[in-house]
C-alpha cells in the first residue's frame, strides 16, 4: 500500500487547485466495472476550510522543471519531493472509491523531465485505470502546457474533464511570473479540445466521447495588478469562445516569498465578489460591461447585482406579478430559485408581500426594488436604500473591526449592528 | 375533534384519509399525540380498497402526487401525516396539481418535508462510508434522520456493480443488502463484523488525505458544518480521532 508520507506531500502540493466539482458527466458503469458518474456531482466530505472533497486530488509528482514564481513546487523551492507510480494511483483510487470516500480522481502533475514525458505518464495512468482496472468513475485531468497534442487527444477520450489553467489574467503577468508557460501553450490545446468536443457532438459520437464534462480553467487573483474588470472580460471571452464550463478564481495566498509577488494575500471578499459576478454573467443574463468597467474593481461594499441596481434606479421598482423572468432575475436579492418560485406561484394567484415572505424569498435587499400588487415596501430615498443595503450585506463580509477599518465597516459601529 | 391513529404505512395512511375526509376537524398521525379536550380516538386499519380509491382520485388530478406523498411519509417529522393530508385536501379543493403553488402554506410545508427527504438522500450518496469485511463484503452503518435506505440502494447498486454490500440504518434496524446482482431490504439488529487486512491502512490514508487537502490559511468551519452537519460525523472515519 502507498506510503502515507508520499500521499501527504503530493496532496499538499495539489490542494491549491480550486476545482473539485464532479458534475457534468453521466458515464455509466460497464460489465464487471466499478463506478459511474452522477450528472449533478456528489460531495463526499467537507474540510475545515469549508471546501468540499469530491475527488481524490493528487499530483503524480511535485518535481518540477518549471519555475513559476507563485508555485510552492517550483524548481528552486526547497520542499519535500515525491513521485507516485501509475499502479499506486490506481490502487489508491480503487480502494478509496469502493469505500465511497471519493467520487473520482483529480490528477495533476508538476512537469518532470519534459512536458511530453509528464503527459505520457498521466495518459498511461488514466488508461490503466479505465482499461485494466475498469474504473468508470469521474476523472478530471490537468493538461500539461507544451505537451504533444496526440497525447492530449488520447487522454481526452478517457477522462471526463480536462483543464488548462490560464494561471494569470494577462499575458504580461504570465511572462513575469510563469516564464515557461506562454499564452499559446495554454490556449491552443484548449481550442483543440473545444473543437474535438464539438466534432463529437455534431457527429453524435456515443462511445468514448471526448470530455463529456467539458473543460474548466483557473486563475490566481491578486498576485498581479489586473483589475476585476479585466479579469471578468477574460472570463467572458473564455466562456464564449472556449465553451468552458467554469472559470475558477483563487485568491492569492502568499505561500512563497518573492520580490515579484505581493506580501499580503488578496482576501476572500474579492474572490467572493468575482464569483458573484461570474454567476451574473452565466446565469442571470448580464454583460460584463454592465457589471464593471474595464479598468475598475468590483465594489467591496455591495454585491455586484446590488451595485448595478443602484446605478440603474430608474428601472426600479418592478411589479413582481407582471415582469418577465429576465427582469425578475435582475432584482437584487432574488436568485434563480426565488425567481422560479415567483413565476410558478403567480399563476395561481397574485402575490403580496406576505406571500413572498412565506415562500422564503429573501426580502432584505429585494424590498427596495419591487412592488407587490402595486404596493412598495422599501425605504424612501436613495441614501436610505444604500444604508439598509449596506447593513443587509454586513453578514457576508463580517470581520473583526480595527482602528483602521474601511468606512463600510465603521458604519456598523454607528448603527450598533454587527 | 377526531384523532385518527395509523401505523405508519402508506396503505394505512390513505385509508385514514378516506375515513377522515368528511370530518370538519381532525388529525391523522402515527406518532403519539396529545388528545385534544373532548376529542375521540379512532385506530385505523389498512383497507386496500379505500386506499386504492383515494390514490386513484389523487392520480386523476396530479400524476406525481402519490409518489411525492409516499416520499413524505418517510419523514421523521411527527406531523408528516397531517401535512400530507392537508396537501391532499388542497389538491381536491383546486382539482389540479398544486405542487408549484408556492404561495400556499400547505404546499410550503409539504415541499419542506419533501426536500428534506430528497436532500438527505443526495447527501448520503456522499456521506455513506463502507468498510471492507474479511470476506470482501462492504458494510456501511449510518443513522439518517429519515427512512431513506431503499432510496439509496439503486444508486450504490449501479455504482458498485458486482461488489456485495450492506447499508445498515442502525437507528431503525433496517438494512439494504446487495448480493452482486440484486438487492433486498430487510431487518437487522446489532451486527458483528471482521474487517479485512487492508481496511485499517486505507482508513489511515484517507484520514491523512483529509488532513492534507485542507487549506489552513483560510479556515471556514461554519461552512463545513453547514454542509456536513455534526450529527452525521459519527460514521465518518475522517472525523474520528
Amino acid at each position: 500500500m502507498l506510503n502515507a508520507e508520499k500521499l501527504e506531500i503530493l496532496t499538499e502540493s495539489a490542494k491549491y487547485d480550486v476545482s473539485c466539482s464532479s458534475s457534468g458527466s453521466n458515464r455509466v458503469n460497464g460489465h464487471g466495472g466499478l463506478g459511474n458518474a452522477s450528472v449533478g456531482g456528489i460531495c463526499h466530505s467537507f474540510t475545515p476550510d469549508g471546501r468540499c472533497i469530491s475527488l481524490l486530488k493528487i499530483l503524480m509528482s511535485n518535481e518540477c522543471v518549471f519555475d513559476c514564481e507563485y508555485c510552492p513546487n517550483r524548481r528552486n523551492a526547497d520542499v519535500r519531493r515525491a513521485s507516485i507510480t501509475p499502479e499506486e494511483i490506481c490502487e489508491l483510487v480503487m480502494g478509496f472509491y469502493k469505500r465511497n470516500y471519493i467520487e473520482g480522481l483529480f490528477l495533476s502533475s508538476a512537469v518532470f523531465k519534459s512536458p511530453d514525458a509528464t503527459m505520457e505518464l498521466l495518459c498511461e495512468t488514466v488508461r490503466k485505470l479505465r482499461q485494466e482496472y475498469k474504473f468508470n468513475g469521474y476523472i478530471h485531468l490537468k493538461g500539461i502546457p507544451h505537451a504533444d497534442e496526440a497525447l492530449v487527444f488520447k487522454a481526452a477520450k478517457l477522462v471526463d474533464r480536462m483543464s488548462y489553467n490560464v494561471e494569470l489574467p494577462s499575458e504580461r503577468s504570465l511572462k513575469m511570473l510563469a516564464p515557461q508557460k506562454t499564452k499559446s501553450s495554454l490556449l491552443l490545446p484548449m481550442k483543440d479540445l473545444r473543437d474535438a468536443i464539438i466534432y463529437d457532438k455534431e457527429n453524435k459520437v456515443r462511445r468514448n466521447r471526448t470530455l463529456p464534462a467539458g473543460q474548466t480553467t483557473q486563475m490566481i487573483i491578486g498576485a498581479s495588478s489586473e483589475t476585476d474588470g479585466q479579469i471578468l472580460k477574460l472570463s467572458e471571452a473564455l466562456y464564449r469562445s472556449m465553451n468552458l464550463r467554469r472559470v475558477y478564481y483563487s485568491s492569492y495566498i502568499p505561500v512563497v516569498q518573492s520580490e515579484k509577488l505581493p506580501a499580503v494575500g488578496a482576501g476572500l471578499l474579492r474572490e467572493h465578489r468575482l464569483y458573484q459576478a461570474d454567476w451574473l454573467i452565466r446565469y442571470y443574463g448580464f454583460d460584463v460591461d454592465e457589471i464593471v468597467g474595464e479598468g475598475e474593481n468590483l465594489s467591496p461594499e455591495y454585491d455586484p447585482k446590488c451595485a448595478w441596481a443602484l446605478r440603474n434606479m430608474h428601472l426600479f421598482p418592478v411589479e413582481i406579478n407582471k415582469v418577465p423572468l429576465n427582469v425578475l432575475l435582475r432584482v437584487p436579492g432574488i436568485g434563480a430559485k426565488s425567481a422560479y418560485k415567483i413565476i410558478e406561484a403567480r399563476r395561481f394567484a397574485p402575490l403580496d408581500f406576505d406571500n413572498l415572505a412565506k415562500m422564503r424569498v429573501v426580502l432584505k435587499r429585494a424590498r427596495h426594488f419591487i412592488t407587490c400588487k402595486g404596493k412598495f415596501y422599501g425605504s424612501e430615498g436613495l441614501t436610505q436604500i444604500r444604508t439598509s443595503l449596506l447593513l443587509a450585506g454586513q453578514s457576508e463580509v463580517s470581520e473583526q473591526m480595527s482602528m483602521f477599518s474601511e468606512s463600510s465597516v465603521a458604519l456598523s459601529a454607528l448603527t450598533g449592528e454587527v | 375533534m377526531k384523532v385518527f391513529i395509523c401505523n405508519g404505512t402508506p396503505q394505512c395512511f390513505f385509508t385514514a384519509v378516506f375515513d377522515a375526509y368528511r370530518e370538519t376537524e381532525c388529525i391523522i398521525s402515527s406518532a403519539s399525540v396529545q388528545i385534544p379536550l373532548g376529542g375521540t380516538v379512532e385506530t385505523v386499519f389498512a383497507d386496500l380498497e379505500k386506499s386504492r380509491r383515494v390514490q386513484a382520485k389523487i392520480n386523476a388530478y396530479d400524476g406525481e402526487a402519490v409518489d411525492d406523498i409516499s416520499l413524505v411519509l418517510r419523514s421523521c417529522s411527527p406531523l408528516k401525516e397531517q401535512v400530507a393530508f392537508e396537501y391532499i385536501k388542497e389538491i381536491m379543493r383546486r382539482k389540479t396539481a398544486v405542487k408549484k403553488a408556492f404561495n400556499l402554506p400547505q404546499v410550503v410545508d409539504f415541499n419542506d418535508l419533501l426536500y428534506k427527504i430528497t436532500g438527505e438522500t443526495h447527501q448520503f450518496k456522499g456521506f455513506i462510508r463502507f468498510m471492507e469485511c474479511a470476506n470482501g463484503v462492504l458494510y456501511a452503518p449510518y443513522s439518517p434522520d429519515n427512512n431513506i435506505t431503499d432510496l439509496l440502494m439503486p444508486h450504490f447498486a449501479a455504482r458498485l456493480g458486482e461488489l456485495k454490500f450492506v447499508i445498515h440504518d442502525v437507528k431503525r434496524g433496517i438494512a439494504g443488502i446487495h448480493n452482486g446482482k440484486e438487492w433486498i431490504l430487510g431487518y437487522a439488529g446489532a451486527t458483528e463484523i471482521m474487517l479485512s487486512d487492508d481496511e485499517r491502512g486505507f482508513g489511515t490514508l484517507w484520514k491523512k488525505y483529509y488532513k492534507s487537502v485542507n487549506v489552513s490559511e483560510r479556515p471556514h468551519e461554519r461552512q463545513m458544518k453547514r454542509s456536513m452537519p455534526v450529527r452525521y460525523w459519527k460514521f465518518l472515519p475522517e472525523k474520528q480521532n
